[in-house]
């Protein structure tokens, strides 16, 4: 719960740094804080405490959650920290990643339909407005338009499944809710079947599922790239937590009903976003696609639902939210002023920068799945919740999809490594990028070394 | 004590990586000191096992040691541990002891070569896989150092990779190899199979249960020998052994005379139990290996080249170690190995000091009188010669007798042939050694000019080889001759379930030992004498013109076709096979295959982004629509 207060506190902090000018030691105090946050919620291990009468609970699965977007959040600090002292009121955008950090633990913590739906619109709101914040930039703006129209017409979706949910068992709080559909002697009524796969739309949007998909390609292509980045890693991996926890704990003894509608949506990810993915020439609308297939392996976790699901999750997201931070680092370095860069610019980086090209390739690897990166136990781990509820199908579908993934990513190392470079000038980089291309390195290299540190969490 | 087993693969390991990373920033000094350096920690490291062992106290005759739990899967778990018991310390000893000296000797054999480093690091990696083989406690482990050795034959018998003759060379060896290890590793998934794991301690007290002659077993030790076919270079598969005397003279030294190609030895020896319960395939092993050894030993009559007579003499000598392994006498079949090890190794190292003086020749017709150029050479290589023929009390004449013993005690034939064999070798090793070192010297005159004698890195292992050629008998004198058999007492808890099996051996009575004893030393006076005065008295040399030989001659000095005959009957038609399935299963069906699921996959990626407009109305609309049928659906799904 500290968590929560240091975020919202740290919000307030930059807004004020503004008017009381220590915009200086602002970015510093932000790194404190965001390690803070983590180490409090490690400190909560084992606790499970509830605040705010039963409103959130801070389970471990909460904890592990939340100091997980707390790391990331830091290493994205670090990556993003040059783009908003060169584009924009620095002090107004920490405040809105931060109050968004805050609805991102929300999202991962809740124990009452009230919370998600209050941690869904804090995250989503900051971000509407991230995505614009390229002001005199018309993809930017675009951007933002397109995802706050298609944003609240989801929130919509959401809000509407929440009240007939509501309507049927007279309750937002998970647990009553849970114990009122358990023991509903009644069947399953067509009113609750319509609340669930309403609050399933709703989500499935906020990961970018298919065919809730539309607004992600557009949206990640037009934002500047630190703020793709952080929706395609906090934000997912938030908004997968808030999925998981709603469906395995609160609908979980009904699950008959909806995991067909799960598996299709799964399966439709997976194939559509892997094969738009192959004809992509933009990288960033390629990370796109990809960050959307992403989402489609995690839901085979949903669909093939069993007691080792929940480790699966925080592996995979770690694993994913290392490898993609380190991609977008990268591709953010390498685009420079004009903000997307097309396959052709990473032609010979090798030459122009070999450290920058070595983390892209072990980002891309981790994300194709080689082992011995973190990637390929993720999806290993992955497949097998799906071998053991016995889903056989999906993982052959998983695993072909994953190979339509090899190539893709493995058209950037190629030209990376084998094409010639347009300039020979180097690409400029700054300490900090360096240092937080080398922290992902490193998680994705002991990840993959060392996948029980992670995978007996929880 | 265990705790030091770790250490001793560690150590050329270790050499081998330091060499590799540190390549060019090492000068060769530097080089020769670690890799050198890394074979004399391992060599003292398991001296103090083998002494530890020797003295061991009766019932503890092993020590395990547990680097990790390696494969843990299902029902299948390995650990990566060693176990160091008799066996594996005695070839612990040869390879760490022989290698030493080996690499020594390397280091001024190989001093110019431009390939230096390599040449340490591949020396280093061959010890660390061999240690491996020998000290591995499960099957899996003996074969990750059975294909690692392998490996690193390849890579040393291509040392010189610029000639591409040594190239095929390397191939050959590998390939061949390769037929034997499949052989290999059908015989240790049956032992999986049958016996539900792989580690030697469970197979064989499982395999206590099994009754003589059991098929299964049978088959197991059939596959098993296929391998050691393969590895130690029996027929049929034996032909790449005298192919990779390619390699620099210090590997065919250590990788095809004193270790490596013994590996096939040491696995029946270690695979024992099974063995004794399979008569059938100990009556193969012996059969195999006398008509090897024959074979080779008239082949290496008529060769030339002073590497292939020795490539051939040791094929011929390890067939004899399979004999003695086929008459259930594991003991005297490892005894032969050690002394072979011994000789072998000196008479390697000494042909490569006279290829060393005569600027790089190796055919025998332009040598002779090197006696006055090259003494130390000459002492060290007699020796070897002496070794190898049997001539008491050199070390070779106690293995060979003992071999030669168990045989008659078996079956007369059986004796009759290997004898043949074993004179045959006197006769060429004598030939080869009359024919290089007495007489006159017949090289040009420019290379008469800069022979000279070996530097004393070379020169000192090949007289500590020669004084362990002299004495190396000692360890196995046998009871008739007053002795008490150490190695025989040494190794006997090895072979302590076969014996219970196999039950008592016959044994022969001390007079009719002495008897063959005697018959078989004079009768290899006899075969020197003739080769003296063939070689030495008549001065006469071989004819360098194949057309004036005799039928007979002539099918021995082209080694009986059969890299011939194996090109006709294999290699061709295989080459045939591969290019019908190059132009038909692969460019026709795969290629297709592929390039269309490629194809598809691109066709469908360019029509699935055309969905994604960029339309916002669009966007809302095929939600909404996924919704309705999504909503729907309930009544289908």
């Amino acid at each position: 719960m500290n968590a929560v207060y240091i975020l919202s506190g740290l919000g307030i902090f930059s807004l004020l740094a503004e008017i009381f000018s220590f915009r200086k030691i602002l970015f510093p105090i932000v790194l404190l804080g965001l390690l803070a946050t983590a180490g409090l919620l490690v400190m909560d291990w084992n606790t499970g405490t509830s605040h705010f009468s039963n409103m959130l609970t801070f389970d471990n699965y909460a904890i592990a959650f939340s100091a997980g977007i707390a790391v990331i959040a830091f290493l994205w600090f670090l990556m993003s920290r040059d783009y908003f002292e060169n584009n924009t009121h620095v002090t107004d955008h920490f405040a809105l990643v931060l109050f968004s950090l805050v609805g991102a633990v929300f999202m991962v913590s809740y124990s009452n339909l009230a919370m998600l739906f209050l941690g869904i619109e804090i995250l989503s709101i900051s971000l509407y407005i991230m995505a614009g914040s390229k002001m005199t930039d018309l993809f930017s703006n675009e951007a933002s338009f397109k995802y706050f129209l298609m944003g609240s017409f989801a929130t919509g979706f959401l809000l509407f499944g929440i009240a007939l949910v509501y309507g049927v068992t007279g309750s937002f709080d998970l647990g009553k809710i849970n114990q009122v559909i358990t023991a509903g002697s009644t069947e399953f009524s067509a009113l609750l079947y319509a609340g669930v796969l309403l609050m399933m739309v709703g989500l499935a949007f906020k990961i970018s599922a298919v065919p809730f998909h539309f607004w992600a390609p557009d949206v990640y292509e037009g934002s500047p790239t630190v703020v793709t980045a952080f929706m395609s890693t906090i934000v997912k991996i938030a908004a997968f937590a808030g999925f998981f926890r709603l469906f395995a704990t609160c609908f979980a003894s009904v699950s008959g009903e909806w995991v067909n509608v799960v598996q299709v949506i799964a399966v439709l990810t997976l194939v559509v976003s892997n094969i738009t993915a192959v004809y992509q020439n933009s990288v960033k609308r390629m990370l796109a696609f990809s960050s959307i297939a992403h989402a489609g392996y995690l839901l085979i976790t949903l669909v093939a639902l069993n007691e080792i699901s929940a480790s699966a999750i925080l592996y995979y997201v770690l694993a994913y939210a290392a490898a993609s931070l380190a991609a977008f680092a990268v591709l953010h370095n390498v685009a420079f002023e004009n903000e997307n860069a097309s396959a052709e610019s990473f032609n010979g980086l090798s030459k122009r920068n070999p450290f920058h090209a070595f983390a892209m390739t072990v980002a891309l690897l981790s994300l194709a799945g080689i082992p011995p990166l973190a990637g390929f136990f993720a999806k290993y781990y992955i497949f097998t919740v799906a071998f053991e509820s016995g889903y056989v199908g999906i993982v052959l579908l998983a695993v072909v999809t994953s190979l339509i993934g090899i190539y893709y990513y493995f058209r950037i190392i190629i030209a990376m490594y084998l094409k010639a470079p347009e300039t020979t000038t180097p690409v400029a980089v700054t300490t900090m990028h360096n240092v937080m291309l080398v922290i992902c390195l490193l998680s994705t290299i002991i990840l993959g070394l060392f996948p029980d540190m992670i995978i007996k969490l929880i | 004590m265990s705790d030091l087993i770790g250490f001793i693969p560690l150590a050329p390991l270790l050499g081998f990586l330091f060499i590799g990373f540190l390549n060019k920033s090492l000068t060769k000094g530097w080089v020769s000191f670690f890799a050198c350096g890394a074979v004399f920690v391992a060599f003292i490291l398991s001296s103090v096992l083998f002494f530890n062992l020797l003295n061991a106290p009766e019932g503890q005759a092993a020590f395990t040691y547990t680097a990790f739990d390696w494969i843990t899967t299902g029902n299948f778990s390995v650990s990566f541990s060693f176990l160091v018991d008799p066996l594996s310390a005695t070839m612990m000893m040869i390879i760490t002891g022989v290698g030493f000296l080996i690499h020594v000797y390397s280091v001024g054999y190989m001093y110019h070569d431009d390939g230096f480093r390599r040449f340490f690091m591949y020396l280093n990696l061959f010890i660390f896989f061999m240690l491996l083989l020998v000290m591995g406690s499960n099957y899996l482990l003996m074969f990750v150092g059975w294909e690692g050795v392998g490996l690193c034959s390849y890579l040393l018998i291509g040392f010189w990779f610029k000639n591409q003759d040594y190239n095929d060379a390397a191939k050959k060896a590998f390939i061949m190899n390769r037929i034997g290890d499949l052989g290999l590793i059908l015989g240790v998934i049956l032992i999986f199979v049958t016996f539900g794991s792989i580690n030697y301690a469970d197979v064989f007290s499982k395999a206590g249960e099994f009754p003589v002659g059991s098929e299964i077993i049978t088959w197991i030790t059939i596959l098993l020998f296929v391998g050691a076919i393969g590895k130690s270079a029996q027929i049929p598969l034996y032909t790449w052994l005298p192919d990779a005397m390619a390699g620099p003279t210090p590997v065919s030294a250590l990788i095809h005379a004193a270790t490596m190609v013994t590996a096939g030895v040491y696995m029946i020896a270690r695979n024992n139990v099974l063995y004794t319960l399979s008569p059938f395939t100990l009556e193969i092993v012996t059969v195999i290996g006398l008509a090897t050894a024959l074979f080779a030993a008239t082949i290496a009559i008529a060769q030339n080249d002073i590497k292939k007579v020795l490539a051939y003499s040791t094929v011929s000598q390890l067939g004899l170690m399979f004999v003695a392994l086929g008459l259930g006498a594991f003991t005297t079949g490892i005894f032969h190995m050690a002394t072979h090890a011994f000789f072998k190794a000196l008479l390697f190292l000494g042909a490569g000091s006279v290829i060393h003086g005569m600027s790089d020749e190796q055919d025998i017709r332009k040598m002779g009188g090197l006696r006055k150029y090259l003494p130390i050479t000459f002492i060290t290589f007699l020796v070897g010669t002496l070794a190898i023929a049997g001539i008491p009390p050199f070390a070779g004449f106690f293995s060979k007798d003992e071999i030669l013993a168990n045989a008659f005690a078996h079956s007369k034939v059986v004796y009759a042939v290997g004898a043949i064999a074993s004179l045959l070798t006197s006769f060429y090793m004598f030939r080869l050694f009359f024919l290089t070192f007495s007489g006159e010297n017949r090289a040009s005159e420019e290379v008469k000019h800069h022979i000279h004698e070996s530097p004393k890195s070379m020169t000192i292992p090949l007289m500590v080889l020669a004084v362990l050629s002299l004495i190396g008998g000692f360890m196995g004198v046998p009871e008739v001759l007053g002795g008490s058999h150490a190695l025989n007492n040494f190794l006997s808890p090895v072979f302590a379930q076969s014996a219970q099996i196999a039950g008592e051996h016959h044994h022969l009575d001390h007079s009719t030992e002495l008897i063959l004893m005697g018959l078989i030393v004079g009768l290899t006076l006899v075969m020197i004498f003739i080769a003296y005065s063939i070689y030495v008295r008549r001065k006469s040399v071989p004819t360098s013109n194949e057309a004036s030989l005799g039928a007979a001659h002539r099918l021995v000095y082209n080694k009986y076709y059969v890299d011939e005959a194996y090109n006709t009957v294999v290699v061709k038609p295989l080459y045939f096979l591969s290019k019908v399935f190059d132009s038909v299963v692969e460019k026709l069906l795969i290629d297709n295959i592929v390039n269309g699921t490629g194809k598809a996959i691109t066709w469908g990626s360019k029509t699935l982004r055309l969905v994604q407009t960029g339309n916002t109305g669009f966007y809302i609309l095929a939600m909404v629509i996924s919704i309705i049928v999504l909503l729907v659906s309930r009544s289908f799904l």
